[in-house]
């Protein structure tokens, strides 16, 4: 364990220099998607406005915020651009010289990325959570704050970076096979974000169609740790669901090594 | 070292009707061909040897140079280097290896140079002291030390070479991959290139594989050629015997005083030379006769002809490898075929 910490540690290292270079790309992404975090807020202020009841679907107004915040927080966290970086690499033929190398194809990467995202996790980690604390004492005049499912919620947005990525990894590595992946990323991004619970909350499905995205990987990328965050779940349906998150992060992790065997013995590299 | 027995890979290709529709066809139902890229090659280097792997493009040189260094996976036939098996087991043996593939980097593009020799510190497991002298010798050899602390973006292709050479030989591997090295280089650039891969190889008895289209590199470098044309080998030796095998002919250039006595000059009959040994051509002005060395001497033509007329200039050229390859390349016929 410490041999690879101090292998892959580089890649991390490299991974905050490089973010460091783009940090102004870097804010114009995160400015861009506050903006949405704010249309959303709008877009339910109406919903709540209009409707009149107090609370709606078990969620109360200050709870829709806070869920609108945290699952943004949640879903830029747990980013991974895995999918890009890995189907790029295939697609431009630069995988080879990953491959000249005495090194695992995804543990670089992962490492890498992480590097990347302790730059995002200053940037937007602190100043959210108390952003969103403050306003829930604004509004509620008590503070609510609950360590335990903040703790929780901590673990839970680690286990769904992970599954993140080695889902991502697994769709790149379908460059093999499609050589561009830029389509494909997109719908992508779009079905991923309406499943994980990112854009509306799953219980607000219709109970099958909930019950069923419930169980699929994308509930515990972002509906899971912010509904742990919100206090939503009691104590059964958190051990179900870290049991749930445990299960598909072996599953993408296993998933992700069988290809990358299969696809290195057909590979061919593209351009020279 | 390296033992290369009936090596093959074959690459299903996508075939594309052109146009607007072929694209639309190939989409829903695409046609595969299967290409032979590399077709039974066999081959063995020993340990400290320095091979030119030479070929027209396309000939298969970098789809060999991938096997032998694991990325690829060849259909059949196998590649033993220093006792294992390139794409069986990646990973311990890449570390003994160093691979430099001349139209890509294995550099960070963005960050100081400086950084990547660390993370390949790390990635190879090098120890302080070993890696302090490493650099000590590379920064001699390669002369990195002007531009070590530069974004690897804002390096000259000269500089990214130097620097990317010396990346796959921090680790001291046993062998060394280098495909196109040269590629793009200025002459200087070029010439500090090769003097370095020669003091690796005789410090360190580095082995060395290596693809080029320049023939300089292969004239001043390499002891030995192997060359392939649409994947399969063509010669195997040294560039000696490429010479002899090929090279026989040499060039007679003169300017007649007065060009009609060029006329009395038969080189045929004098010296009973067949069609294959001789050719004659006069442009008007200046006539060139590319004969065969081995059936008659440079002396006996030379005098020959200034017997016969007056020469305002001449001149007697050797085969350079250059023109013997050029029409290997373009006949494609090996010796022993």
């Amino acid at each position: 364990m410490r041999k690879l910490l101090k292998i892959y540690k580089p890649f991390t290292h490299a991974g905050v220099l490089l973010a460091a270079q783009y940090r102004v790309n870097f804010v114009f992404f995160v400015l861009g998607d506050i903006l949405m975090c704010f249309i959303n807020f709008f877009l339910w202020k109406a919903v709540f406005n209009s409707g009149g009841a107090e609370t709606f679907m078990g969620f109360s107004q200050t709870d829709m915020v806070v869920y609108i915040f945290v699952s943004f927080l949640t879903s830029t966290l747990a980013y991974s651009d895995g999918a890009y970086a890995v189907g790029e690499e295939i697609r431009d033929g630069n995988i080879a010289m990953r491959m000249i190398k005495p090194i695992r194809f995804d543990l670089a990467f992962l490492f890498q990325e992480l590097g990347e995202r302790t730059i995002s996790l200053m940037l937007a980690f602190l100043p959210l959570v108390c952003g969103v604390e403050i306003y829930k004492f604004a509004v509620t005049g008590a503070l609510a704050f609950n360590p335990l499912n903040f703790v929780l919620y901590l673990l839970s947005l680690v286990l769904s970076y992970l599954i993140n990525f080695y889902f991502n990894v697994c769709f790149g590595y379908s460059a093999f096979v499609l050589k561009n992946l830029w389509g494909s990323n997109f719908l992508k991004d779009v079905l991923v974000g309406f499943m994980s619970g990112n854009i509306i909350p799953l219980n607000f499905m219709p109970s099958a169609v909930g019950t069923v995205l419930g169980f699929l990987p994308f509930a515990s990328l972002t509906y899971t740790p912010v509904m742990i965050y919100l206090g939503m779940f009691d104590a059964p349906t958190i051990a179900l669901r870290f049991g749930l998150q445990l299960f598909w992060l072996a599953f993408f992790f296993v998933l992700q090594q069988l290809i990358w065997n299969a696809s290195v013995k057909r590979m061919s590299v593209q351009g020279g | 070292m390296i033992h290369v027995q009936n090596l093959k890979k074959e690459f299903k290709k996508t075939v594309k009707e052109p146009g607007l529709k072929g694209s639309i066809k190939s989409f829903f139902k695409p046609k595969n061909e299967i290409i032979t890229a590399v077709d039974d090659i066999s081959f063995d280097v020993s340990a400290g040897e320095i091979l030119g792997f030479i070929g027209p493009n396309g000939a298969g040189k970098s789809t060999v140079i991938k096997m032998l260094t694991g990325i690829l996976t060849p259909t059949s036939g196998s590649c033993e280097i220093n006792g294992k098996i390139p794409y069986k087991n990646r990973k311990s043996y890449v570390k003994e290896i160093g691979v430099v593939f001349g139209q890509r980097t294995q550099l960070w593009w963005d960050l100081a140079l400086r950084e990547t020799y660390t993370v390949l510190k790390e990635i190879y497991e090098v120890d302080d002291e070993s890696f302090k002298k490493r650099m000590a010798f590379l920064n001699e050899v390669l002369e990195l030390e002007s531009f070590i602390t530069s974004p690897v973006r804002t390096l000259s292709l000269g500089q990214r070479m130097r620097a990317d050479i010396a990346a796959s030989l921090l680790h001291s591997p046993k062998v060394l991959f280098l495909d196109e090295p040269t590629i793009g280089l200025d002459v200087v650039v070029k010439d500090n290139i090769r003097q370095a891969i020669k003091s690796i190889n005789e410090n360190e008895k580095t082995t060395v594989i290596l693809t080029t289209h320049d023939l300089q590199d292969v004239e001043n470098l390499c002891d030995r050629i192997v060359m392939i044309d649409k994947g399969k080998k063509v010669f195997d030796g040294g560039i000696d015997l490429l010479k002899q095998s090929y090279g026989q002919s040499r060039e007679l250039r003169f300017v007649p005083v007065a060009v009609s006595d060029a006329d009395k000059l038969n080189y045929g009959r004098e010296f009973s030379l067949g069609e294959s040994d001789l050719r004659v051509e006069n442009d008007g002005h200046t006539v060139s006769v590319r004969f065969n060395n081995d059936k008659v001497s440079v002396e006996k033509i030379l005098s020959y002809t200034l017997k016969t007329l007056h020469v305002k200039d001449i001149s007697v050229t050797d085969a350079d490898i250059e023109e013997i390859i050029k029409g290997i390349y373009k006949s494609g016929v090996s010796p022993d075929a």
